[in-house]
């Protein structure tokens, strides 16, 4: 009897093995081996607070621009956690973020969302980077001397090359201060024209690959025209429309605005001056008298309408990454105080500002060699704003773009109030 | 015995109740002061309690028994400790006594109540109804003894109770008291406040009448508060037949009280027993972010109402509470973490699981009291002699503040010399 029962048992038991479905096909593969090295980057990297977080999920619920399905950026905070680095990195979600800092002021566990988040897309950067040792360098305190010294030894020896080293004596015809005498302009361009296309053949090597990598991880096909797409996201960028989502930084609008805003001024009145200097050289070159409003080699009159664009321009920046400072001061307590990667690019502009506005203050007042001085401090600092702009948080600007066309075009997208 | 071989309990609820009873029974003198009218602090406010599930009165009638009983028991209503000054064994203690106007010749008649033309907000019920000016505190209040509330009954108000009352009961020349009593340890048992609803601005702020906090649905559903034990919704009485409880309503969150408050999980599955044994067609849904029944009787119950269809758990934490106009429905916003989306759910109304915030983070009781950096009573900084006891150092349920409430007898005892 006692036998019986127990192979009654015996079989009860075994017969639910026998009927039960295989586990599912996904249960297999999503065993996942946590990269500790990942873990430890994100939280070298400004995302020290990571481990607090205990999946609540308040982050999603309070942040304005995360879509619906598979918000972020609780599933982020996960994957970090367990370092899976391609879940964060091949999709758009950490570029989508904003960081508002929304998540951070209501995390219940001081895990500040916000910072992990910025943390990931600095190493996103870095991953994407090429050559990928430079976007390393650029995140690391440690490199900073190094990729300062390279435009300082590459203008120092244009310097000794042109023997340009009595920098009182260096006037140009009018007897004035002129930074085009000190090094000609071919020289500079010659520096920066190769600068410039190397750091867009990088980024654009950098945001090929992200592309590849969203499209093959989400599998997701953009649908629709990807130029509609784009178009969509320069309209909001331009209103900073996902910036008025924001709750606990409001104020950041008018700052990134005006920073933006101001690049864009500069970069009109670089070509500008281009057009100054080179349609002067060419129409004298092919014989012709160049037209009056070509003014030729710097410097120009005050009153040139160019001038005034980039002098409003430099002084709008100026104000804006100012005002970038305040707000970061004023809301790290809520939304967190930013790592060094930040606070580079934050210093770097705000060096390009002041030696830039300087330079010209100073030359103005005839202050020979504390101007040319000032001066070549200016050019040190753009060179490491352009060239390492695929490695520094410079390249949030395409990065970002990047992945909001890609929701757009994948309907991933979040719809603004 | 001399004059200081007592204990002077600071509170009258379970864990106070129980520690001085002990004392007493051990053959030592013990003194209660108590700030509301009546003894059994917030178990009187329960509909039903843990383990048994019976209402308060079953464990607190026997607790009142064993005070009458005892000769060697004394305690204070509607009084609160000025000062408690000394050292162990040795402690003078100063009491102030607020007067209550009603005299020991009560006899609970209720005439005073119904000739008394004022009402006062009835805070036993948390404002959900209101009591004439005279009133007795609640249907079982131990002392049963009627209140009159001097700031809500003006002179013609007391006129009218002092004609009512045939027994002499009502004293309107009580005047505020002071005593001095010298013991020779204390114990503190102030016990717990819900955590204030107006601070959690995610969650509706305390501005949603259909947003109720657990300790209002004992409330709703005692035979003897605010509704009879119907549990209607507050904003028009309608049945409510689809509610959800919000977990760790400011519990586990650093911005509110940084600790598990340990009872919300279990008081949230009971409240869902009280709604589905009412409705047995209603629905309810648990927003969680872990459900937290640490023990094996906790345990089976949990998974008792989980086999319930109608009670649905989603992890997740509501992160936002929106009133519908109109209908004054309520909706919640919640990341659903297993689901795989943000959710928006309508619900007839909204429980909020507050945690136990301990009440001496908002009132003295006659000395500075250290708190740990969760903001409970630190009790290893507590002068020689005097002890925490139950809910103000560690949350707990009724069962284990009369454990903690034995210990503390023991305790104290020894500090008589």
């Amino acid at each position: 009897m006692a036998e019986e029962k127990i192979e009654a048992k015996t079989e009860a038991a075994a017969e639910p093995q026998v009927e039960a479905t295989p586990a599912p096909e996904p249960f297999v593969g999503d065993i996942v081996t946590p990269d500790l090295k990942f873990v430890n980057e994100i939280m070298t990297g400004g995302g020290e607070s990571l481990k607090k977080c205990y999946q609540c999920a308040t982050c999603s619920v309070v942040c304005n621009l995360t879509p619906e399905d598979n918000p972020f950026p609780r599933k982020e905070m996960i994957h970090a956690q367990w370092g899976l680095k391609d879940k964060l990195f091949s999709n758009p979600d950490i570029w989508l973020c904003h960081q508002c800092g929304d998540c951070t002021a209501y995390c219940p566990r001081g895990a500040k969302p916000g910072e992990v988040l910025n943390a990931v897309r600095k190493l996103s950067i870095e991953h994407y980077a090429a050559p990928s040792f430079l976007g390393k360098m650029v995140g690391k305190p440690g490199s900073l001397v190094p990729l300062l010294a390279v435009p300082a030894v590459i203008f120092g020896i244009i310097l000794a090359f042109l023997g340009h080293l009595n920098l009182d004596a260096i006037r140009n015809e009018a007897g004035k201060i002129a930074y085009s005498s000190l090094i000609k302009s071919y020289y500079i361009d010659g520096v920066f024209v190769p600068i410039f296309l190397f750091a867009v053949v990088s980024l654009a090597i950098g945001i090929l690959r992200y592309w590849k990598d969203m499209k093959q991880a989400t599998g997701a096909v953009p649908q629709g025209s990807i130029l509609s797409a784009i178009g969509e996201t320069i309209g909001e960028i331009l209103t900073h429309r996902r910036f008025e989502q924001c709750n606990i930084t409001k104020d950041r609008k008018l700052a990134h605005m005006l920073v933006l805003f101001s690049f864009a001024g500069l970069a009109i009145t670089t070509a500008w001056a281009v057009l100054y200097l080179y349609g002067y050289e060419i129409m004298h070159a092919m014989g012709k008298t160049p037209y009056s409003w070509l003014l030729g080699p710097s410097p120009y009159p005050l009153t040139d309408p160019m001038k005034i664009l980039a002098n409003l321009s430099a002084l709008g920046l100026l104000i804006g990454i100012v005002l970038v400072i305040n707000n970061r001061l004023k809301n790290q307590e809520k939304a967190g105080k930013g790592g060094y990667y930040d606070w580079l690019l934050i210093y770097i502009i705000f060096a390009v500002m002041a030696s830039g506005i300087l330079a010209e203050l100073v030359r103005l007042a005839d202050i020979a060699v504390l101007a040319y001085a000032i001066y070549f401090v200016h050019l040190i600092v753009v060179f490491f704003l352009f060239a390492y702009a695929p490695f520094s948080k410079m390249a949030h600007m395409l990065y970002r773009a990047t992945a909001m066309v890609f929701a757009k075009a994948t309907n991933r997208d979040v719809e603004l109030k | 015995m001399a004059e200081n071989k007592k204990v002077l309990v600071v509170g009258g609820g379970m864990s106070g109740l129980t520690t001085a009873i002990e004392v007493a029974e051990a053959g030592f003198e013990a003194h209660i002061v108590e700030k509301s009218p009546y003894l059994g602090g917030r178990v009187a406010q329960i509909n039903k309690y843990f383990w048994k599930l019976c209402p308060p009165n079953c464990g607190l009638e026997i607790q009142f028994k064993r005070i009458k009983n005892n000769p060697r028991m004394k305690f204070y209503t509607l009084a609160e400790v000025e000062s408690i000054q000394g050292e162990e064994g040795n402690f003078d203690v100063t009491i102030n006594l607020h007067p209550r106007y009603v005299n020991d010749k009560c006899v609970g008649c209720n005439a005073c109540a119904e000739a008394c033309p004022s009402y006062r907000e009835n805070d036993f019920n948390f404002g959900m109804d209101k009591t004439k000016a005279a009133y007795l505190p609640h249907e079982q209040a131990f002392p049963f003894q009627y209140v009159i509330d001097a700031k809500t009954c003006s002179n013609d108000c007391m006129k009218a109770c002092v004609e009512a009352c045939k027994y002499n009961a009502i004293d309107l020349d009580m005047k505020p008291e002071t005593v001095n009593i010298k013991v020779g340890a204390v114990v503190l048992a102030t016990g717990w406040n819900p955590y204030d609803m107006s601070k959690l601005d995610l969650l509706g702020s305390g501005q949603i009448k259909n947003v109720i906090t657990n300790m209002m649905m004992e409330r709703l559903a005692s035979g003897d508060g605010p509704t009879k034990g119907k549990i209607i919704r507050p904003s028009d009485g309608k049945e409510v037949k689809n509610v959800a409880f919000v977990q760790c309503a400011g519990s586990r969150d650093e911005n509110h009280l940084p600790y598990c408050s340990y009872i919300c999980c279990l008081a949230s599955l009971k409240h869902a027993m009280y709604i589905r044994e009412q409705y047995p067609d209603a629905k309810v849904t648990i927003y969680y972010i872990d459900i937290r029944t640490p023990g094996l009787y906790e345990q089976r119950f949990y998974w008792k109402i989980k086999d319930d269809p109608k009670v649905s758990f989603v992890k997740g934490k509501v992160a936002s509470i929106v009133e519908e106009a109109g209908s004054k429905d309520v909706t919640v916003v919640v990341e659903d973490i297993y689901g795989g989306g943000k959710i928006k759910e309508t619900f007839d109304m909204v429980v909020l699981a507050t945690g136990m915030e301990a009440t001496t983070k908002s009132s003295k009781v006659g000395m500075n009291i250290a708190h740990t950096v969760d903001g409970l009573v630190d009790d290893g900084a507590l002068k020689k002699g005097i002890y925490a006891v139950g809910t103000i150092k560690n949350p707990a349920d009724v069962a284990r503040s009369v454990q903690d409430a034995t210990g503390a007898a023991m305790k104290s005892i020894r500090s008589l010399k």
